[in-house]
């Protein structure tokens, strides 16, 4: 009996250590997950119409901790608590100058569907609370936001500018928030708070690069901040600076003038005026990537060589660490990515990529579907219909099959605020010019209707359009409403902006996969590349002109009513004192006496007396009223003095 | 309109309505012309004229009410005579806490004490608190005496303290001194409790030859040891009990706690500390700690020995590329960067320190900055020099109201030392507490107290138990006392200042919310004077008129 019971002791034994064993393991990961961790890593890609793409990237994650708000390393502390005060699980808040061109810098890319904000502040959160609590708490965050990031985030507090959308925006239960600030104005005072943010600011590493007048000088400009927590993983914060710039080449001026190249070649230095001289001394890694696009991938595909650093069209004026093959969702290369490790570079050697062309090269990136724009009708100040068009890109040629049945989604949500009342029942659906039955192409709806003052009015909506078609547009009427003066912004007559609509196609989808890189090759950038990401545009913004009232109004009617009162209360007393009989009696004896002084002289004369001229010839009287005309005057004079004096003592 | 009439009458009837109205009384004659005589109407006035004055007074009279409503202001009535009247209150009689002193005579000697002693003594005692200063915040102090020795006790009549007879001898004096503080405790009855607050103060006479020694323990009680007379101990206990009990060591002229400054604590009662290492330039070292495991180990205590003055929350952070705002030089004798005193106002850099104000610290909470420096290797060692050319020993200085900061040299830099590259250490435990220490002490001085004693003044040598708390129980004690006296006599300077202002601004739209909450600070005012009177609530009381009076401010 005594093996089976000593084999039974080594295995329970063994157990225990493998326990032990797993146990030691698991407090291991525990600590390396334990750390706070900072990344930053920067984008930069040529883009069709002779600008360049920079996207900065930086995470910071804090490991889900009990003293989280607390106590921190990396991660920045008021977000920390932010995130604990709210109850935050999502959060995204974006600051756009300027509009992104879906045409030209692409529109079937995660940078474009993810990167790519309306123009003016967007924020929108899910929180983790009961649905009763969120409407206060977006209140609280609204307040808390703007005071961080130096903006007017707090218009966002009245319920009129925001909406709880359920499934147009993303989907969710009732706990997402989403407001819009079309005409927030961007600047380095928003960009400030958003660096102190960063452990090394913009002191160190990849931020460094951001020399303000070089940014604030780009066609598009969209700094962004992405909050994810949860009870597992912590909190992610993903900060990222998307920026289109123009070159600022010596090259690039002559361009113009002479046929040369098409593109020009640039470098580090031409985009920021700045070279990177190393990291960012905390960050876990930081790297820097070249992105070449498909078209010119294709194009060195077909100029017959392979595509390196260095090929028949392009040349890389350094060395890339490595180099990357990107796939779509449909497993075909889209494109080439070149990284650098900044690692490797110092203040003694900067980095500073760069891209020289060797031929002009002509290409076109991929778009959306549809391209969908959106627009006003109607003229007047009393009601008008907002249109908003879908033109096929031709991409759809391309991915289906043309047959009869086929079709293709989108989804469309936009917020109207309630003073541009929306008729929801005036939906009128056109396909290629063709006016269609509702029900043959939307396929849900949702609406929320704008409440005077209280709501703002919501669509949400999923429309069908057949594969062949070429133009859909759909029409909405409205009313425009008046506010009270008060209500008005400054510079009224400007317009009012309506925030721009989003469209999303959740057919086709934008994540990209990187089969060659290594499994220990941890980039927090093309994570987000490979997340799952829905084709989305977003419109443009609506100026709509509202009938402004008169403000100088208040001004004319004191200034009417006291003309009445004067007129009034002068003609009466007139009226009162003067006794007309009298008068021209009196004057009829002073003529005779000639002590008439001069104005009622004038005046007799106008009312066409006749004056005797040898009454007035008599001049030895004449000198008493005289006297008494300079007594008058000494005595107006002497009140006015003691008056002037008085009220000023 | 009425001149330009005036203008058209003719200048030879002087147009005064005496001779206007004679005018009218006399008989028409319109023949006369004659003379001086006025030319008298043709006619009676009629009743148009009448009806005109008549309809101009009305339409005045009917747009008088309407004026009046279109111009009327909403002020809701302050209670402005019952604000004067606390104040009045306040400054004719200072808010005052009752306290006690009970003297414990331990006599080695056999036999039982004479009752009538204890009573002498007590009287002997208690002709000594004129010396009590006029700032203190101790009202009427009641001394009880009690006398013990081998045969018994015999207390006063006004003992008011729970002396447990026996349990301690002069014998055990001789004894460490942690150990007779926590016997000399459970004799005492073991209670830090509320209300009132009774000091002990211990004679042990003890003959061993090594002089009179005062110690003042952790708790109210300090205790002499040594061989003193009778006249000797009541002046010792006079002064140990004015002197450190009543006003914290704080001598005439200093400032500190009760000296016209304010408590770093916010009107809602909380205070966050906010601990940050500054990296000065990263690119030489980088240091981060282990702040909250060893942070959080050694401030639990002072958090929780100062919950009955002010909330407190920790917090701590790491930050890097923060130079310091103020020039240093080099000083080859001192082997080191040195920063002189008046160059500390301008040390703090705060372009480059983002310290945050916290999130977490909703409302009018106070936050403090405590602050590790590290300086680069450029600037390293970097002292702080004293006026009097030497160095700071714990190189560090405090800002009232806003914190404090330590410069805290990494080991192994030196004067050219070389730069590390980046290298990422950790601050060693061992100087992670160290400069927390220091940090308690600043704690200290930031409320008004001394960071440390020295036994000036006294003519026997004083010793001082330091509690773990990092403020001993009579210190607190003087914290309450001190933070609901500031606390009610800024509550009333609000009151008052915002009494004046709506009384000297006529125009002034007060809500009814406003109303509202000054009576309601008032009564919460009242309330804390009265119970500061009865030596019941600590600063609670207090703590709730600043905080009302602290919402009215919010809302005008």
């Amino acid at each position: 009996m005594m093996p089976p019971s000593t084999a039974r002791r080594l295995c329970f034994l063994s157990l225990l250590l493998l326990l032990l064993l797993l146990a030691a393991a698991a407090s291991a990961t525990a600590d390396a997950a334990a750390a706070e961790e900072f990344t930053e890593e920067l984008l930069l890609r040529p883009l069709p119409d002779r600008k360049a793409l920079a996207h900065f990237h930086f995470r910071s994650s804090a490991p889900p901790a009990s003293a989280a708000g607390r106590h921190h390393h990396l991660f920045p502390k008021a977000i920390s608590q932010l995130v604990q005060k709210f109850h935050i699980s999502e959060l995204e808040l974006s600051f756009t100058q300027g509009r992104w061109n879906y045409e030209q810098w692409g529109g079937y890319d995660p940078m474009s569907t993810n990167n790519a904000k309306p123009p003016g502040v967007e924020l929108w959160a899910i929180f983790d609370l009961p649905l009763a609590e969120i409407d206060a708490t977006w209140k609280n965050l609204t307040h808390t936001l703007s005071g961080l990031f130096c903006a007017s985030i707090n218009f966002l507090e009245s319920s009129t500018a925001f909406s709880a959308p359920r499934w147009g925006f993303k989907l969710n239960e009732g706990n997402l928030r989403y407001g819009a600030l079309p005409r927030e104005a961007v600047c380095t005072e928003n960009l400030t708070p958003w660096l102190k943010l960063l452990p090394c600011r913009d002191k160190a590493g990849i931020a460094s690069l951001l020399y303000r007048p070089s940014v604030y000088k780009g066609y598009y400009h969209s700094q962004k901040l992405k909050l994810k927590s949860s009870q597992s993983l912590g909190i992610i914060l993903d900060q990222t600076l998307t920026v289109v710039l123009q070159p600022n080449t010596v090259s690039g001026k002559q361009l113009h003038s002479t046929g040369g190249q098409l593109q020009p070649s640039w470098s580090m230095e031409h985009l920021f005026s700045k070279k990177l001289s190393g990291k960012c001394l905390v960050s876990k890694s930081s790297r820097v990537f070249v992105e070449i696009e498909k078209g010119i991938v294709d194009n060195v595909d077909k100029a017959g060589s392979d595509v390196s650093s260095n090929n028949d069209l392009f040349v890389l004026s350094t060395a890339p660490d490595r180099s990357l093959k990107e796939l779509d969702n449909l497993e075909v290369q889209s494109s080439s990515l070149y990284e650098y490790d900044v690692n490797n570079y110092n203040s003694d050697k900067p980095l500073n990529v760069g891209i020289t062309w060797k031929l002009p090269l002509i290409w076109s990136c991929t778009r959306a579907p549809y391209h969908a724009s959106r627009f006003l009708m109607g003229s007047g100040n009393e009601r008008g219909s907002i249109a908003m068009s879908f033109l096929s890109t031709g991409l759809d040629k391309q991915l289906v099959d043309s047959s009869n049945d086929c079709s293709i989604k989108a989804v469309v949500f936009q917020v109207v605020p309630w003073y541009v009342k929306v008729y929801y029942h005036s939906l009128e659906v056109f396909i290629d010019g063709n006016s269609k039955a509702i029900s043959e192409v939307v396929d849900k709806i949702h609406v929320t209707p704008s409440e005077d003052k209280l709501l703002p009015g919501t669509m949400e909506m999923l429309l069908k359009f057949p594969c062949s078609m070429q133009l859909a547009t759909l029409t909405l009427d409205f009313d425009k409403g008046f506010l009270h003066i008060d209500e008005y912004p400054p510079d009224a007559n400007q317009g009012f902006d309506i925030p721009s609509a989003l469209v999303s196609f959740p057919e086709f989808n934008s994540s990209r996969s990187y089969p060659e890189a290594d499994p220990l090759f941890v980039s927090p950038l093309l994570e987000n590349f490979k997340e799952d990401g829905v084709v989305k545009s977003y419109t443009e913004v609506l100026l709509v002109p509202l009938t402004t009232p008169d403000f100088s109004m208040p001004y004319n009617v004191i200034t009417f009513t006291c003309t009445v009162l004067a007129l009034y209360f002068g003609s009466l007393l007139n009226a009162l004192r003067r006794r007309i009989g009298e008068e021209e009696r009196g004057l009829k004896k002073a003529g005779i006496l000639n002590k008439r002084g001069l104005i009622p002289l004038l005046i007799a004369k106008l009312r066409g007396q006749k004056v005797d001229p040898s009454e007035s010839e008599s001049t030895s009287p004449a000198s008493l009223p005289r006297s008494k005309l300079l007594l008058k005057v000494v005595f107006v004079a002497v009140v006015a003095i003691v008056f002037h004096y008085l009220s000023n003592s | 309109m009425a001149e330009i009439a005036g203008d058209e009458t003719p200048p030879l009837p002087s147009s005064s309505g005496a001779e206007e109205s004679s005018l009218l009384s006399s008989p028409p004659s319109p023949t006369a012309i004659s003379g001086d005589e006025p030319p008298p109407r043709t006619r009676k006035p009629g009743t148009k004229r009448l009806v005109l004055t008549a309809s101009v007074l009305l339409s005045f009279l009917v747009g008088l009410p309407l004026l009046l409503k279109s111009t009327e202001i909403h002020r809701s009535p302050l209670p402005s005579d019952a604000i004067a009247d606390l104040s009045r209150r306040l400054q004719s009689h200072p808010p005052s806490f009752p306290c006690g002193l009970h003297a414990v005579f331990l006599r080695s000697g056999p036999g039982s004490p004479v009752a009538s002693l204890a009573d002498q003594l007590e009287r002997a005692i208690s002709t000594q608190h004129h010396l009590l200063p006029a700032s203190s915040t101790a009202g009427n102090i009641s001394v009880s005496v009690t006398i013990q020795s081998g045969g018994g006790c015999t207390s006063s009549t006004a003992a008011a303290s729970p002396w447990r007879c026996g349990l301690l001898t002069a014998a055990d004096s001789v004894r460490d001194d942690e150990v007779f503080d926590e016997l000399l405790h459970s004799a005492l009855g073991g209670r830090d409790g509320d209300g009132m607050k009774v000091y002990t103060i211990v004679i042990a006479e003890d003959d061993d030859g090594k002089g009179t020694r005062v110690v003042i323990g952790k708790h109210r009680h300090a205790w002499v040891v040594g061989k003193v007379d009778e006249a000797e101990a009541l002046s010792l206990i006079g002064n140990v009990f004015i002197k450190y009990f009543m006003n914290g060591g704080i001598e005439e002229g200093e400032t500190g706690i009760g000296k016209g400054e304010f408590m770093p604590v916010g009107s809602d009662g909380n205070v966050v500390l906010s601990f940050s290492l500054l990296n000065a330039d990263p690119n030489d070292w980088v240091y981060d700690w282990e702040f909250k495991n060893i942070g959080e180990r050694i401030l639990t205590p002072v958090v929780e020995a100062l919950r009955p003055v002010a909330d407190i929350n920790i917090e701590s952070q790491v930050l890097y590329h923060t130079p310091k705002s103020s020039y240093s030089y080099s000083d080859d004798k001192l082997g080191g960067n040195v920063l002189s005193m008046g160059d500390i106002p301008f040390f703090v850099n705060s372009n480059e320190w983002h310290l945050d104000t916290s999130i977490s610290a909703t409302g009018r909470s106070k936050v403090l900055q405590f602050v590790v420096y590290i300086p680069s290797a450029r600037e390293c060692p970097l002292y702080l020099q004293l006026p009097d050319g030497e160095l700071s020993k714990t190189n560090a200085f405090i800002s009232p109201m806003w914190g404090g900061v330590v410069i805290w040299n990494p080991p192994g830099c030196s004067v050219g030392s070389k730069k590390a590259h980046g290298t990422r250490r950790q601050m060693s435990s061992q100087e992670l507490m160290e400069t927390l220490e220091i940090f308690i002490g600043q704690l200290r001085q930031l409320f008004g107290l001394k960071p440390n004693y020295h036994a000036q003044g006294m003519d026997v040598a004083t010793k001082f138990l330091v509690s773990e708390k990092g403020f001993a129980q009579w210190e607190l004690d003087l914290l309450y006392r001190h933070h609901a006296c500031s606390n009610l006599l800024s509550c009333v300077a609000t009151l008052e200042s915002l009494s004046s202002l709506v009384q000297s601004l006529p125009r002034m739209i007060v809500m009814d919310e406003i109303g509202r909450q000054v009576e309601l600070s008032l009564e919460a005012a009242s309330l804390a004077q009265r119970n500061a009177t009865l030596g019941i609530g600590d600063s609670s009381a207090g703590k709730f008129g600043t905080h009302f009076i602290a919402h009215v401010r919010w809302r005008l």
